[in-house]
């Protein structure tokens, strides 16, 4: 079956003249310029970390070292995470590198099962280091060509700024669930990630639109502090306590901040002119 | 990647949410129902028609969508037994999506999508993708080949890295070299001086923007009226003069101090330029042009005799402009573009070609010959790349 749509220009014009007028005009566009070079920078970092941080894992499960391997597991994903808009911009690395056994048709057992999701699932669901040194090898390869490919990138923009509110998304949709690591519980360590990731992004246009849009600036940090105040609770050394350990009046508290933000945060492309 | 459950942890506001959908279903029927009596009137669609894909056991229906270029609405109905997510894909780029759509729930994207053929993924990553072709409207078009502002964003913040990645190499070369020269290690010297030289040179239109800095950096001693002996003889060519002329590094020390304050000066004033797109190309054909009118014959490493080191490396600093501008250009200027590309093929060629087995040669050893035909295709580079800015309706 075959779609076609057709908008004829006249209504177009139409429709554009009557929708309101964001106040998008404000911002100059080359004053995006350099907010976006940070973020590469930010992005460029975070990918020399993943790489490094992924070797010394891979490495771990690799000499069958459980244990170590176990520990690495959250710490490792967090520079994947913080950048998650960028990174899954490639489908296929996506897939091979932060699928879920629901992505697949056997689950668990399919084949084309790999990446984070399958070592964690050797690793907390079959407690052991067995059979999983193939895919300790793709990871490093899949994340040292991810590194590659965005380095080479010049990233879009949109996807940038819209990067804020999809990360708040994300821990909306998968963290608060408890859904994404659900062998190892970790996720505290990802919501961590997404949630300065997205803060990062949002410092970094700040200035833009902290004269004309202040209460806004206001509302986001708020929120931002919120979550950051709620999260901290939960540090345990490097990282972070287990999911379950969250409290249910902590995650009620975390659900309606990161849902708000990504609401608000969702507003920040039009209000820098790239919708 | 994000979830493919629902939130395990609110089944009751799941149903709720599913009463919801039941209920805005009705309503959406009413709605049409509304529409239809409207649309007799109207002669064409209206700005709601979104394009509803429904998606069971990993198809999409309809499979094969046609949309204009512009922004279209997507209506994304999840009808299999999990949680999916819905992409646009440009081969393996994920142009838009939608993640985490429940069973039995519907989710609205909308997406700005240029002329194209690409693909809509259907259910699992294994499931056979559907195709989603955009054809060319006449809005689109028009930006295409008058490309708004806003669109050069991304190259420009590109750019900005590489004139951030370029000056850091500069400064931490040219401080072990400072570190080399007051350590009175001669060879490491001049090792770290050619180190130093590339990074400058691959970003030379932007640094020689700033007049002082370029004059302190990187003055020739033929336009000093003492030239050598000229106070004003500072920056890489008195050291280079030092290191492979005098054979020493006497009175380099404060020289060399100079230079890094100078370098680190340009890293911190380039971190805060601004620089409108017009300024790329205009930059390249500048310095392409006085390669090939002045330095090709006159030379500039008069010491070391390393200038083929330097063109090659300005020949890759203005490749990369050219490939940052290309997504942008391309669509408005492809013929324009093209013949850069063939015209920094043939500068790259004419360059290799003098280049033996153990690098370039000493350049006063190039034939007049040699150095005729690299200054003809530098001039021809030259030429083209000041075609683009017209081409893309920058000036």
């Amino acid at each position: 079956m075959k779609l076609k749509v057709t908008l004829s220009a006249s209504l177009f014009a139409i429709t554009a003249a009557l929708l309101p007028r964001v106040a998008a005009a404000e911002v100059a566009p080359l004053d995006l310029v350099a907010p976006i070079a940070d973020y590469k920078i930010y992005v460029s970092e975070n990918l020399e970390k993943l790489v490094a941080d992924t070797k010394t894992f891979t490495d771990a499960v690799k000499a069958g070292e459980l244990d170590k391997a176990k520990s690495l597991f959250g710490s490792t994903r967090m520079s994947y995470e913080a950048i998650e808009p960028i990174a899954e911009l490639f489908s296929d690395l996506d897939g091979s590198i932060d699928s879920r056994a629901d992505d697949h048709e056997k689950a668990e057992k399919d084949p084309e099962f790999t990446g984070f999701h399958r070592i964690e699932y050797g690793l907390f669901a079959e407690n052991s280091t067995k059979d999983l040194a193939p895919f300790a090898d793709k990871l490093l390869a899949d994340v040292t060509e991810l590194n590659k490919r965005i380095t080479e990138l010049t990233l879009p923009p949109e996807k940038v700024v819209g990067g804020a509110a999809a990360l708040m998304e994300e821990v909306a949709a998968t963290k608060i669930s408890g859904e994404e690591d659900r062998y190892s519980h970790t996720d505290l360590w990802d919501f961590k990630a997404n949630f300065d990731g997205s803060r990062k992004i949002f410092d970094l246009v700040r200035p833009l639109i902290e004269k004309t849009d202040g209460e806004f600036i206001t509302k986001v940090s708020g929120n931002f502090d919120k979550v950051d105040v709620t999260l901290s609770k939960y540090k345990k050394g490097d990282g972070y306590e287990l999911y379950d350990k969250l409290t249910d009046d902590d995650r009620a508290v975390l659900a309606a901040a990161v849902n708000t933000l990504a609401e608000d945060l969702s507003t920040l492309r039009g209000k820098l002119g790239l919708n | 990647m994000t979830s493919k459950t629902g939130p395990a942890s609110t089944p009751p506001s799941q149903k709720l949410m599913k009463l919801a959908v039941a209920g805005a279903a009705i309503l959406a029927v009413a709605g049409a129902g509304a529409f239809y009596f409207a649309s007799k009137n109207m002669k064409s669609g209206t700005p709601d028609n979104a394009v509803v894909v429904t998606i069971k056991d990993g198809t999409c229906d309809p499979n094969a969508i046609t949309v204009p270029a512009g922004r279209s609405t997507f209506k994304i109905i999840n009808n299999s037994d999990r949680a999916l997510e819905w992409e646009i894909l440009d081969g393996v780029m994920v142009l838009e999506e939608r993640e985490n759509i429940l069973p039995g729930f519907t989710q609205t994207m909308q997406a700005k999508l240029k002329a194209g053929d690409y693909e809509i993924t259907c259910g699992l990553l294994s499931s056979p993708r559907g195709t989603l072709r955009v054809t060319p409207s006449a809005e689109s078009e028009a930006e295409a080949a008058r490309p708004p502002l806003v669109s050069f964003v991304g190259a420009l913040a590109e750019f900005q890295v590489f004139l951030m990645t370029q000056t850091n190499s500069l400064v931490k070369a040219v401080t072990a070299m400072d570190e080399a020269i007051k350590a009175g290690d001669l060879e490491k010297a001049r090792e770290l001086y050619q180190k130093a030289r590339a990074p400058y040179k691959q970003i030379e239109p932007m640094a020689d923007l700033f007049a002082d800095l370029h004059n302190a950096i990187d003055p020739i001693a033929d336009y000093l009226e003492k030239r050598e002996q000229d106070p004003a003889f500072t920056g890489f060519h008195r050291i280079e003069f030092g290191l492979y002329s005098s054979n020493s590094l006497d009175g380099l020390a404060p020289v060399s101090a100079k230079l890094l304050a100078d370098v680190t000066a340009l890293k911190d004033r380039v971190r805060g330029l601004r620089i409108p797109p017009e300024q790329i190309a205009k930059g390249a054909a500048r310095l392409m042009g006085s390669i090939a009118d002045t330095k090709i014959a006159a030379g500039e490493d008069h010491y070391s005799k390393t200038d083929l080191l330097d063109f090659e490396a300005n020949l890759a600093g203005t490749s990369r402009m050219m490939a940052l501008l290309k997504p942008v250009a391309a669509p408005a200027a492809p013929t324009v573009v093209a013949d850069i590309e063939t015209r920094l093929a043939e500068a790259n060629t004419a360059l290799a070609a003098l280049r033996g087995t153990d690098g370039y040669p000493a350049y006063d050893k190039v034939t007049k010959d040699s150095r005729d035909v690299l200054a003809q295709k530098m001039k021809a580079l030259a030429d083209s790349i000041d075609k683009l800015n017209t081409a893309v309706g920058l000036e």
